[in-house]
């Protein structure tokens, strides 16, 4: 198996296991507690700049979501088309929005989702990822 | 806001022009707005520049247009806001005493930044901002989610600002038949549940204000009624529980409470006060939502105000007059002036087709990603 990368660094782990969910890399204020993603240097809920780097996730519940069928602007670029987008509410409190594996069919506001690391495409003889939610009950 | 009035205004109609440049556009905005106000740019002391796909210095070559004369000239960006918030720095320049006499002036070619645009789409840029429309089509599927609104809501919408767009002459989207919910509906998906025909199109345009001391319109403009900006506030995010930091267009809802609250306290008005207000409804769930946010209608009862026509003209409180950035269009730094030019002229009584009768305060509301959030409100004096 290739190497797994991550399509940019800072923003979410790659297990060495490839059955352990990927983590997102966060922040926590050590004086308020609030959690952060992406990485911050400065709370931006109390402003202390005592903060700790922590991985959140994998887990969360789907706030809201939608299936794109179009691309930016009326670009050409149409390979993307039919992509889902999803905001997750992190258990840590922080909301992300990130990509969906599967179909529209599979979604409802409400459900349990875990992130999985997706292939994008081999590079230097390496595999580049990203990281995307899909529903626990799938899995 | 002290003793501000606006004196002119004036458009370059929105659409497709790929054979006209953004000074093109603009000169005929501004030349446009200075005839309206009765004034020579020898009189104008100050300009406030905003465009967002332009390039560096774009704003000052723009000014070139209309002469030499030395005046002071900014630039202001602020995403979709950018027109609305060069507004307001022009508001506040009067209001200090600074000057008397300041012209806003807003241009862009959407049609060119699309042919260079490498920004995208690409899930795998956990950076790039999604599909203005994938981030707004999650309002729509919350809302749907927690009040149970159908696409027929956003297409009624839609189809009120396409109608409202027929009567604009400045309008990009001029349709010929009257628009019906069946035909929004049945428009291209883009971002589900969100249609072509609830989102705006892409296009180029200009667009010019200008604003001084009250007693200039006075004289200039002699018996015609006198448009005066009450109250102007800008505000940006405020970290609640839940914030997105990558990834979404604007910030959260409660900007748009916040910034409302704040320009209804500085004008001693209310929503219930409002003749006409326009709001970024780049799609429609953003209007839908607006309506609660600005205080148009109570928390959760959108749904029920659109089915009873609150909205349209001759309703309670008529929304996107002119056709909103999804007929009028929003080519990014003229909209938020566009949003002026409607409300000056409806406040006038010169708004032809589309005139609110007795329309005499109109709110303009507007956001900008990043996000910011820009309100104005004007009345007849």
């Amino acid at each position: 198996m290739l190497t797994r990368v991550p399509v940019k660094t800072g923003y979410f782990t790659v297990p060495d296991d490839p059955a352990t969910p990927p983590r997102l890399l966060g922040t926590r204020c050590d004086d308020c507690g609030e959690h952060f993603f992406p990485r911050r240097a400065v709370c931006a809920k109390c402003l202390s700049r005592r903060t700790s780097d922590v991985e959140l996730g994998p887990r969360g519940t789907l706030y809201s979501y939608t299936f794109v069928h179009f691309p930016l602007f009326g670009s050409m670029r149409v390979e993307h088309v039919g992509y889902g987008v999803g905001q997750v509410d992190l258990p840590e409190g922080p909301r992300v929005q990130l990509p969906l594996a599967g179909k529209q069919e599979e979604y409802r506001v409400g459900m349990e989702l875990e992130a999985e690391l997706d292939p994008l495409r081999e590079e230097n003889g390496q595999e580049v990822v990203i990281i995307r939610f899909r529903p626990v009950e799938a899995r | 806001m002290k003793d501000v009035a606006v004196l002119g205004v004036g458009m370059h109609r929105f659409g497709m022009w790929p054979d006209k440049t953004n000074a093109d556009m603009a000169r005929d905005a501004g030349l446009a707005a200075l005839d309206d106000a009765g004034l020579s740019f020898r009189d104008v002391q100050a300009a406030y520049v905003g465009y967002i796909f332009a390039p560096v210095m774009s704003g000052l070559r723009t000014m070139k247009e209309f002469g030499l004369t030395g005046l002071p000239v900014q630039h202001v960006e602020n995403a979709s806001a950018t027109g609305s918030a060069a507004f307001r720095e022009a508001c506040l320049a009067v209001a200090s005493g600074r000057h008397d006499v300041v012209m806003v002036l807003g241009f862009d070619k959407m049609t060119a930044m699309i042919a260079s645009s490498s920004q995208g789409t690409d899930p795998a840029w956990l950076e790039d901002s999604i599909l203005p429309a994938g981030f707004f089509a999650m309002w729509a599927t919350r809302r749907m989610h927690e009040r149970g609104t159908k696409p027929e809501h956003l297409a009624a919408i839609a189809a009120k600002n396409w109608n409202n767009g027929a009567l604009n002459p400045m309008s990009q989207r001029q349709p010929e038949q009257h628009v019906t919910v069946d035909k929004v509906l049945a428009s291209r998906m883009v971002a589900w549940p969100l249609t072509a025909m609830m989102s705006c199109p892409i296009g180029d345009g200009a667009a010019c204000a200008i604003v001084g001391r009250p007693e200039i319109a006075r004289r200039r403009n002699p018996g015609r009624p006198l448009v005066k900006v009450l109250a102007s506030d800008l505000q940006t995010e405020r970290y609640e529980r839940g914030h997105l930091f990558i990834g979404p267009v604007v910030g959260p809802a409660r900007m748009s409470v916040d910034t409302s609250r704040a320009v209804y306290e500085e004008s001693g008005l209310g929503p219930e006060d409002m003749d006409m207000v326009q709001v970024h409804d780049a799609f429609a769930i953003e209007e839908l939502e607006y309506y609660e946010l600005l205080g148009l209608c109570r928390e959760g009862e959108a749904e029920k105000c659109i089915e009873r026509g609150d909205f349209a003209p001759g309703g309670r409180v008529p929304v996107s007059t002119d056709g909103g950035l999804i007929a009028r269009g929003h080519p990014g730094g003229p909209t938020g002036l566009a949003q002026i030019w409607e409300t000056t002229l409806q406040l006038r009584g010169e708004a032809g087709k589309r005139q609110i009768d007795g329309a005499k305060i109109g709110l303009c509301h507007m956001m900008g990603g990043g996000s910011v959030c820009v309100i104005h409100v004007l009345a007849r004096e």
